[in-house]
Protein backbone atom coordinates (compact mmCIF):
# COMPACT_ATOMS: atom_id res chain seq x y z
CA UNK A 1 0.00 0.00 0.00
CA UNK A 2 2.97 2.16 1.32
CA UNK A 3 4.72 1.35 -2.02
CA UNK A 4 1.62 2.25 -4.21
CA UNK A 5 1.14 5.72 -2.24
CA UNK A 6 5.08 6.21 -2.95
CA UNK A 7 4.93 5.26 -6.69
CA UNK A 8 1.69 7.63 -7.61
CA UNK A 9 2.63 9.90 -5.08
CA UNK A 10 1.56 13.47 -6.87
CA UNK A 11 -1.81 11.29 -6.83
CA UNK A 12 -1.53 10.67 -3.26
CA UNK A 13 -0.71 14.04 -2.52
CA UNK A 14 -3.61 15.33 -4.45
CA UNK A 15 -5.49 13.26 -2.45
CA UNK A 16 -4.59 13.59 1.21
CA UNK A 17 -5.17 17.66 0.58
CA UNK A 18 -8.47 17.20 -1.10
CA UNK A 19 -9.70 14.94 1.47
CA UNK A 20 -8.40 17.47 3.96
CA UNK A 21 -10.31 20.26 2.29
CA UNK A 22 -13.58 18.31 2.03
CA UNK A 23 -13.14 17.13 5.70
CA UNK A 24 -12.93 20.37 6.71
CA UNK A 25 -15.91 21.22 4.28
CA UNK A 26 -17.45 18.94 5.27
CA UNK A 27 -17.46 19.50 9.29
CA UNK A 28 -18.23 23.00 9.15
CA UNK A 29 -21.41 22.39 6.97
CA UNK A 30 -22.42 19.31 9.42
CA UNK A 31 -21.62 20.68 12.98
CA UNK A 32 -21.45 24.40 13.24
CA UNK A 33 -17.69 25.66 14.94
CA UNK A 34 -15.52 23.01 14.20
CA UNK A 35 -12.57 23.59 12.24
CA UNK A 36 -12.15 27.32 13.66
CA UNK A 37 -9.27 26.58 15.83
CA UNK A 38 -7.05 26.28 12.95
CA UNK A 39 -8.46 29.41 11.57
CA UNK A 40 -8.00 30.88 14.86
CA UNK A 41 -4.52 29.80 14.85
CA UNK A 42 -3.55 31.53 11.59
CA UNK A 43 -5.63 34.50 12.35
CA UNK A 44 -3.02 35.46 15.88
CA UNK A 45 -0.17 35.26 13.21
CA UNK A 46 -1.99 37.49 11.07
CA UNK A 47 -4.22 40.04 13.15
CA UNK A 48 -0.99 42.08 14.44
CA UNK A 49 0.29 42.47 11.00
CA UNK A 50 -2.99 43.04 9.72
CA UNK A 51 -3.72 45.77 12.36
CA UNK A 52 -0.03 47.13 11.26
CA UNK A 53 -0.83 47.24 7.88
CA UNK A 54 -4.27 48.77 8.42
CA UNK A 55 -2.64 51.40 10.83
CA UNK A 56 0.06 52.74 8.04
CA UNK A 57 -2.75 52.39 5.25
CA UNK A 58 -5.22 54.88 7.68
CA UNK A 59 -1.87 57.41 7.98
CA UNK A 60 -1.22 57.14 4.53
CA UNK A 61 -4.37 57.97 3.87
CA UNK A 62 -5.49 60.67 5.83
CA UNK A 63 -1.96 62.27 4.86
CA UNK A 64 -3.64 62.17 1.47
CA UNK A 65 -6.55 63.35 2.38
CA UNK A 66 -4.99 66.03 4.21
CA UNK A 67 -2.81 66.80 1.20
CA UNK A 68 -6.15 66.92 -0.84
CA UNK A 69 -7.50 69.18 1.52
CA UNK A 70 -5.41 71.51 1.83
CA UNK A 71 -4.70 71.81 -2.52
CA UNK A 72 -8.30 71.89 -2.86
CA UNK A 73 -8.47 74.73 -0.03
CA UNK A 74 -5.07 76.70 -1.97
CA UNK A 75 -7.42 76.54 -5.65
CA UNK A 76 -10.52 77.64 -3.51
CA UNK A 77 -8.76 80.60 -1.68
CA UNK A 78 -7.09 81.55 -5.21
CA UNK A 79 -10.70 81.07 -6.75
CA UNK A 80 -11.76 84.01 -4.08
CA UNK A 81 -9.14 85.92 -4.62
CA UNK A 82 -9.63 86.02 -7.87
CA UNK A 83 -13.19 86.92 -7.79
CA UNK A 84 -12.99 89.49 -5.21
CA UNK A 85 -10.73 91.25 -7.62
CA UNK A 86 -13.20 90.76 -10.32
CA UNK A 87 -16.10 92.35 -8.19
CA UNK A 88 -13.92 95.62 -7.24
CA UNK A 89 -13.27 95.99 -10.53
CA UNK A 90 -17.03 95.70 -11.52
CA UNK A 91 -17.71 98.12 -8.70
CA UNK A 92 -15.32 100.34 -9.76
CA UNK A 93 -16.35 100.51 -13.00
CA UNK A 94 -19.80 100.87 -11.34
CA UNK A 95 -19.00 103.66 -8.99
CA UNK A 96 -17.02 105.58 -11.99
CA UNK A 97 -20.84 105.17 -14.58
CA UNK A 98 -22.30 106.52 -11.70
CA UNK A 99 -20.09 109.36 -11.68
CA UNK A 100 -20.02 109.73 -15.33
CA UNK A 101 -24.26 109.65 -14.88
CA UNK A 102 -24.04 112.04 -12.64
CA UNK A 103 -22.01 114.80 -14.58
CA UNK A 104 -23.39 114.73 -17.34
CA UNK A 105 -27.16 114.94 -16.04
CA UNK A 106 -25.81 117.92 -14.31
CA UNK A 107 -24.17 119.50 -18.00
CA UNK A 108 -27.19 118.36 -18.94
CA UNK A 109 -29.52 120.41 -16.62
CA UNK A 110 -26.76 123.16 -17.10
CA UNK A 111 -27.31 122.86 -21.05
CA UNK A 112 -31.00 123.54 -21.13
CA UNK A 113 -30.53 126.75 -18.89
CA UNK A 114 -28.15 128.39 -21.08
CA UNK A 115 -30.05 130.49 -23.77
CA UNK A 116 -28.07 129.38 -26.73
CA UNK A 117 -27.09 125.82 -27.62
CA UNK A 118 -23.46 124.36 -26.35
CA UNK A 119 -21.48 121.59 -27.59
CA UNK A 120 -20.91 119.11 -25.48
CA UNK A 121 -17.38 117.40 -25.29
CA UNK A 122 -15.13 115.60 -23.18
CA UNK A 123 -11.87 115.90 -22.03
CA UNK A 124 -9.32 113.34 -23.76
CA UNK A 125 -6.42 114.64 -22.89
CA UNK A 126 -4.65 116.88 -19.96
CA UNK A 127 -1.34 119.17 -20.39
CA UNK A 128 -0.47 119.77 -17.32
CA UNK A 129 3.46 120.89 -16.99
CA UNK A 130 3.47 124.35 -15.15
CA UNK A 131 4.43 127.02 -17.83
CA UNK A 132 1.31 125.74 -19.37
CA UNK A 133 -2.04 124.32 -18.48
CA UNK A 134 -4.38 122.92 -20.89
CA UNK A 135 -6.73 120.36 -22.05
CA UNK A 136 -7.59 118.74 -24.99
CA UNK A 137 -11.58 118.01 -25.67
CA UNK A 138 -12.68 115.87 -28.45
CA UNK A 139 -15.01 118.41 -30.47
CA UNK A 140 -13.25 120.76 -33.29
CA UNK A 141 -13.83 122.49 -36.12
CA UNK A 142 -16.00 119.64 -37.93
CA UNK A 143 -18.28 119.64 -34.58
CA UNK A 144 -18.93 123.60 -35.19
CA UNK A 145 -16.59 124.50 -32.35
CA UNK A 146 -14.78 127.96 -32.84
CA UNK A 147 -11.83 130.02 -32.01
CA UNK A 148 -11.27 131.33 -28.28
CA UNK A 149 -14.82 129.78 -27.50
CA UNK A 150 -15.67 129.91 -23.70
CA UNK A 151 -15.64 126.67 -22.57
CA UNK A 152 -17.68 125.94 -19.40
CA UNK A 153 -18.88 123.35 -16.46
CA UNK A 154 -22.19 123.16 -14.14
CA UNK A 155 -19.89 125.01 -11.78
CA UNK A 156 -17.80 127.79 -13.71
CA UNK A 157 -15.49 128.76 -16.26
CA UNK A 158 -13.03 126.71 -17.16
CA UNK A 159 -11.20 128.21 -19.87
CA UNK A 160 -11.14 129.12 -23.91
CA UNK A 161 -10.49 127.10 -27.15
CA UNK A 162 -6.88 128.40 -27.92
CA UNK A 163 -5.98 125.78 -30.74
CA UNK A 164 -8.66 124.70 -33.04
CA UNK A 165 -8.20 121.43 -34.85
CA UNK A 166 -10.40 119.23 -37.32
CA UNK A 167 -11.63 116.78 -34.60
CA UNK A 168 -10.27 117.97 -31.30
CA UNK A 169 -9.43 121.61 -29.46
CA UNK A 170 -7.13 122.49 -26.95
CA UNK A 171 -8.54 124.66 -24.37
CA UNK A 172 -6.30 127.40 -22.19
CA UNK A 173 -7.57 126.90 -19.15
CA UNK A 174 -8.18 130.07 -16.38
CA UNK A 175 -5.04 128.90 -14.65
CA UNK A 176 -2.67 129.46 -17.38
CA UNK A 177 0.07 131.92 -16.95
CA UNK A 178 -0.96 133.29 -20.05
CA UNK A 179 -4.74 133.82 -19.27
CA UNK A 180 -6.55 136.77 -18.45
CA UNK A 181 -10.06 137.31 -17.86
CA UNK A 182 -12.12 140.24 -17.55
CA UNK A 183 -13.84 139.47 -14.59
CA UNK A 184 -16.00 141.36 -11.71
CA UNK A 185 -16.80 140.69 -7.54
CA UNK A 186 -20.24 139.90 -7.59
CA UNK A 187 -20.65 141.55 -4.37
CA UNK A 188 -19.64 144.96 -5.06
CA UNK A 189 -19.31 144.90 -8.65
CA UNK A 190 -15.43 146.26 -8.69
CA UNK A 191 -14.30 144.72 -11.99
CA UNK A 192 -11.03 143.54 -12.71
CA UNK A 193 -8.81 141.30 -14.37
CA UNK A 194 -8.23 137.29 -13.78
CA UNK A 195 -4.86 135.76 -14.25
CA UNK A 196 -3.35 132.91 -14.25
CA UNK A 197 -0.52 132.10 -11.99
CA UNK A 198 2.07 129.69 -12.33
CA UNK A 199 1.34 126.89 -10.29
CA UNK A 200 -1.86 126.85 -10.70
CA UNK A 201 -3.06 129.61 -8.86
CA UNK A 202 -5.68 132.34 -9.55
CA UNK A 203 -5.49 135.95 -8.82
CA UNK A 204 -7.88 138.83 -9.34
CA UNK A 205 -5.79 142.57 -9.94
CA UNK A 206 -7.89 145.48 -9.49
CA UNK A 207 -7.84 149.17 -8.74
CA UNK A 208 -9.97 149.49 -5.67
CA UNK A 209 -10.55 150.42 -2.00
CA UNK A 210 -10.10 147.26 0.67
CA UNK A 211 -13.85 147.51 1.48
CA UNK A 212 -14.76 146.18 -2.11
CA UNK A 213 -12.93 142.54 -1.88
CA UNK A 214 -13.23 140.50 0.99
CA UNK A 215 -12.30 136.51 1.52
CA UNK A 216 -15.01 134.42 0.14
CA UNK A 217 -16.80 137.09 -2.50
CA UNK A 218 -17.23 135.65 -5.55
CA UNK A 219 -16.12 136.66 -8.88
CA UNK A 220 -18.00 136.41 -12.15
CA UNK A 221 -16.90 137.24 -16.18
CA UNK A 222 -17.75 141.05 -16.79
CA UNK A 223 -18.81 140.22 -20.05
CA UNK A 224 -16.46 142.91 -21.30
CA UNK A 225 -14.38 142.05 -24.72
CA UNK A 226 -16.68 139.64 -26.10
CA UNK A 227 -14.82 136.43 -25.30
CA UNK A 228 -17.32 135.50 -22.17
CA UNK A 229 -20.54 136.06 -21.54
CA UNK A 230 -22.04 138.25 -18.23
CA UNK A 231 -21.75 135.86 -15.33
CA UNK A 232 -20.19 132.89 -15.31
CA UNK A 233 -18.14 132.16 -12.21
CA UNK A 234 -14.65 132.63 -12.36
CA UNK A 235 -13.64 131.55 -8.11
CA UNK A 236 -13.93 133.17 -4.99
CA UNK A 237 -11.38 135.63 -3.20
CA UNK A 238 -9.17 133.67 -0.71
CA UNK A 239 -6.85 136.50 0.43
CA UNK A 240 -6.86 139.76 -0.04
CA UNK A 241 -2.80 141.30 -0.39
CA UNK A 242 -1.81 144.92 0.45
CA UNK A 243 -2.02 147.09 -2.23
CA UNK A 244 0.46 147.78 -4.39
CA UNK A 245 0.45 151.41 -5.91
CA UNK A 246 -2.97 151.83 -7.67
CA UNK A 247 -3.94 148.12 -7.66
CA UNK A 248 -5.11 145.70 -4.73
CA UNK A 249 -4.78 141.96 -5.95
CA UNK A 250 -6.14 138.80 -4.70
CA UNK A 251 -5.54 135.15 -4.50
CA UNK A 252 -8.86 132.95 -5.77
CA UNK A 253 -10.05 129.64 -5.76
CA UNK A 254 -10.79 128.60 -9.14
CA UNK A 255 -14.87 127.82 -9.39
CA UNK A 256 -13.99 124.55 -10.68
CA UNK A 257 -12.00 121.87 -9.89
CA UNK A 258 -9.94 121.86 -13.35
CA UNK A 259 -7.94 118.59 -11.98
CA UNK A 260 -11.08 116.42 -12.51
CA UNK A 261 -13.16 117.66 -14.95
CA UNK A 262 -14.10 114.87 -17.93
CA UNK A 263 -16.77 116.72 -19.89
CA UNK A 264 -17.38 120.67 -20.64
CA UNK A 265 -19.62 122.23 -22.54
CA UNK A 266 -18.52 124.64 -25.42
CA UNK A 267 -20.43 128.05 -25.77
CA UNK A 268 -20.73 129.29 -28.78
CA UNK A 269 -19.14 132.81 -29.82
CA UNK A 270 -20.74 135.58 -29.75
CA UNK A 271 -23.43 134.51 -26.60
CA UNK A 272 -23.86 137.42 -24.81
CA UNK A 273 -26.49 138.32 -22.08
CA UNK A 274 -25.98 137.80 -18.15
CA UNK A 275 -26.07 133.96 -17.76
CA UNK A 276 -25.38 133.82 -14.09
CA UNK A 277 -29.25 132.87 -13.52
CA UNK A 278 -27.80 129.43 -14.86
CA UNK A 279 -25.53 129.30 -11.96
CA UNK A 280 -27.95 128.86 -8.73
CA UNK A 281 -24.96 127.20 -6.80
CA UNK A 282 -22.98 129.66 -7.32
CA UNK B 1 11.95 22.13 -4.35
CA UNK B 2 14.01 24.27 -2.29
CA UNK B 3 11.95 24.02 1.08
CA UNK B 4 13.22 27.72 2.37
CA UNK B 5 11.62 29.28 -0.91
CA UNK B 6 8.62 27.04 -0.58
CA UNK B 7 8.18 28.45 2.78
CA UNK B 8 8.56 32.49 2.22
CA UNK B 9 6.43 31.74 -1.16
CA UNK B 10 3.44 30.71 1.15
CA UNK B 11 4.06 32.57 4.02
CA UNK B 12 4.74 36.28 2.12
CA UNK B 13 1.62 35.11 -0.26
CA UNK B 14 -0.72 34.91 2.74
CA UNK B 15 0.28 37.88 4.48
CA UNK B 16 0.29 40.09 1.16
CA UNK B 17 -3.17 38.74 0.46
CA UNK B 18 -4.66 39.71 3.91
CA UNK B 19 -2.69 42.84 4.62
CA UNK B 20 -1.59 44.91 1.18
CA UNK B 21 -3.85 43.58 -1.35
CA UNK B 22 -7.12 44.51 0.44
CA UNK B 23 -5.51 48.12 -0.06
CA UNK B 24 -4.50 48.12 -3.72
CA UNK B 25 -8.25 47.49 -4.67
CA UNK B 26 -9.41 49.26 -8.04
CA UNK B 27 -12.92 49.99 -7.85
CA UNK B 28 -13.87 46.97 -4.91
CA UNK B 29 -11.90 44.51 -6.76
CA UNK B 30 -8.42 43.18 -5.54
CA UNK B 31 -6.24 40.32 -7.02
CA UNK B 32 -6.06 36.90 -5.98
CA UNK B 33 -1.99 36.82 -5.11
CA UNK B 34 -2.06 33.27 -3.81
CA UNK B 35 -3.69 31.78 -7.72
CA UNK B 36 -0.90 33.93 -9.06
CA UNK B 37 1.92 32.44 -6.61
CA UNK B 38 0.29 28.35 -7.20
CA UNK B 39 -0.18 29.21 -10.57
CA UNK B 40 3.80 30.09 -11.25
CA UNK B 41 5.02 27.80 -8.66
CA UNK B 42 3.27 24.61 -10.21
CA UNK B 43 4.67 25.56 -13.52
CA UNK B 44 8.20 25.75 -12.10
CA UNK B 45 7.93 23.02 -9.57
CA UNK B 46 5.60 20.71 -10.78
CA UNK B 47 1.80 19.09 -9.53
CA UNK B 48 2.94 18.22 -6.14
CA UNK B 49 4.41 21.44 -5.15
CA UNK B 50 1.60 23.70 -7.25
CA UNK B 51 -1.03 21.09 -4.86
CA UNK B 52 0.73 21.45 -1.46
CA UNK B 53 1.12 25.28 -2.35
CA UNK B 54 -2.46 26.14 -3.42
CA UNK B 55 -3.77 23.90 -0.36
CA UNK B 56 -0.97 25.62 2.48
CA UNK B 57 -2.13 29.57 0.43
CA UNK B 58 -6.28 28.78 0.24
CA UNK B 59 -6.22 27.91 3.73
CA UNK B 60 -4.12 30.72 5.18
CA UNK B 61 -6.88 32.90 2.63
CA UNK B 62 -9.67 30.74 4.73
CA UNK B 63 -8.52 31.74 7.65
CA UNK B 64 -7.70 35.22 7.08
CA UNK B 65 -11.08 35.37 5.35
CA UNK B 66 -13.69 34.16 7.68
CA UNK B 67 -15.63 32.31 5.11
CA UNK B 68 -15.82 27.85 4.98
CA UNK B 69 -12.65 26.33 6.00
CA UNK B 70 -11.62 24.52 3.10
CA UNK B 71 -12.72 26.48 0.44
CA UNK B 72 -10.13 28.39 -1.53
CA UNK B 73 -7.68 25.03 0.04
CA UNK B 74 -9.61 23.02 -1.76
CA UNK B 75 -10.05 24.99 -5.05
CA UNK B 76 -6.43 26.02 -4.86
CA UNK B 77 -5.21 22.85 -4.51
CA UNK B 78 -6.67 21.49 -7.39
CA UNK B 79 -5.62 24.60 -9.43
CA UNK B 80 -2.18 24.27 -8.34
CA UNK B 81 -2.16 20.19 -9.23
CA UNK B 82 -3.48 20.96 -12.84
CA UNK B 83 -1.10 24.20 -13.77
CA UNK B 84 2.19 21.63 -12.36
CA UNK B 85 1.14 18.61 -14.46
CA UNK B 86 0.51 21.09 -17.52
CA UNK B 87 4.53 21.21 -18.80
CA UNK B 88 3.58 17.98 -20.01
CA UNK B 89 1.71 18.79 -22.98
CA UNK B 90 2.26 22.41 -23.06
CA UNK B 91 5.12 24.94 -23.87
CA UNK B 92 5.29 26.91 -20.76
CA UNK B 93 8.82 28.50 -21.31
CA UNK B 94 7.17 31.78 -23.24
CA UNK B 95 5.99 34.35 -20.89
CA UNK B 96 2.28 34.66 -22.19
CA UNK B 97 2.01 31.20 -20.69
CA UNK B 98 2.28 31.97 -17.47
CA UNK B 99 0.43 35.55 -17.46
CA UNK B 100 -2.86 33.64 -19.73
CA UNK B 101 -2.88 30.42 -17.05
CA UNK B 102 -2.85 33.13 -14.27
CA UNK B 103 -5.98 34.30 -15.86
CA UNK B 104 -7.68 31.18 -16.90
CA UNK B 105 -6.61 29.99 -13.26
CA UNK B 106 -8.65 32.76 -11.73
CA UNK B 107 -11.31 32.06 -13.40
CA UNK B 108 -11.68 28.24 -12.87
CA UNK B 109 -10.89 29.09 -8.97
CA UNK B 110 -13.75 31.35 -9.07
CA UNK B 111 -15.99 28.92 -10.62
CA UNK B 112 -14.98 26.05 -8.48
CA UNK B 113 -15.35 28.33 -4.64
CA UNK B 114 -18.71 29.32 -6.39
CA UNK B 115 -19.94 25.21 -7.28
CA UNK B 116 -18.25 24.50 -3.47
CA UNK B 117 -20.41 27.47 -2.41
CA UNK B 118 -23.56 26.21 -3.39
CA UNK B 119 -22.98 23.40 -0.40
CA UNK B 120 -23.32 26.48 2.27
CA UNK B 121 -26.36 27.95 0.01
CA UNK B 122 -24.60 30.80 -1.22
CA UNK B 123 -27.36 33.57 -2.24
CA UNK B 124 -25.36 35.47 -5.46
CA UNK B 125 -26.25 34.43 -8.78
CA UNK B 126 -23.22 33.10 -11.08
CA UNK B 127 -23.92 35.47 -13.44
CA UNK B 128 -23.30 38.58 -11.41
CA UNK B 129 -20.48 36.89 -9.24
CA UNK B 130 -18.67 35.96 -13.17
CA UNK B 131 -18.93 39.46 -14.55
CA UNK B 132 -18.49 41.79 -11.49
CA UNK B 133 -16.00 39.36 -9.44
CA UNK B 134 -13.97 36.97 -11.59
CA UNK B 135 -13.72 38.28 -14.38
CA UNK B 136 -12.36 41.50 -13.08
CA UNK B 137 -10.32 39.55 -10.82
CA UNK B 138 -8.38 37.74 -13.42
CA UNK B 139 -7.78 40.84 -15.53
CA UNK B 140 -6.18 42.24 -12.48
CA UNK B 141 -4.20 38.46 -11.96
CA UNK B 142 -2.86 38.44 -15.20
CA UNK B 143 -1.61 41.95 -15.03
CA UNK B 144 -0.12 41.04 -11.61
CA UNK B 145 1.45 37.78 -12.64
CA UNK B 146 2.83 40.02 -15.82
CA UNK B 147 4.30 41.92 -13.15
CA UNK B 148 5.91 39.40 -10.63
CA UNK B 149 7.67 37.67 -14.07
CA UNK B 150 9.24 41.01 -15.14
CA UNK B 151 10.65 41.16 -11.67
CA UNK B 152 13.56 39.19 -9.88
CA UNK B 153 10.70 37.54 -7.58
CA UNK B 154 9.20 36.18 -10.24
CA UNK B 155 12.27 35.49 -12.17
CA UNK B 156 13.18 33.83 -9.18
CA UNK B 157 10.37 31.55 -8.94
CA UNK B 158 10.56 30.34 -12.30
CA UNK B 159 13.81 30.00 -12.11
CA UNK B 160 13.87 28.23 -8.82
Amino acid sequence: MLDLLVRYRKYSVLGLVVVAAVALLTAQQTRQGDGLWLAEGIATITAPVQGAFARVHRGAASLWAGYLDWKHLRTEVARLRAETVALRLRQLRQEALEAENQRLRTLATLRERLPERTLGAEVVARDWNGFTRGLTIDRGRADGAERLSAVIVTSGVVGRVAVLRRQSAIVQVLTDPASSIGGVVLRTHAQGLVEGVAGGRLRIKLAVSEEALQPGDLVVTSGIGELFPKGLPLGRVLRVYSATGLFRTAELEPAVDLTSIEEVLVLPRGTSGDLAPAFPES
Amino acid sequence: MRLPLYVLAVSGGALVQCTVVPVVGVGGIVPDVPVVLTVLLALRYGAEAGCLTGFALGLAQDAVAGGPLGLHALSKALLGFVAGDLPRWVLVTRPIVPVGLAVLATIVDGLARFALLQLFHYPAPLGEIFTRVIMPQAGYNGILAAAALAWPVGRLLSRG
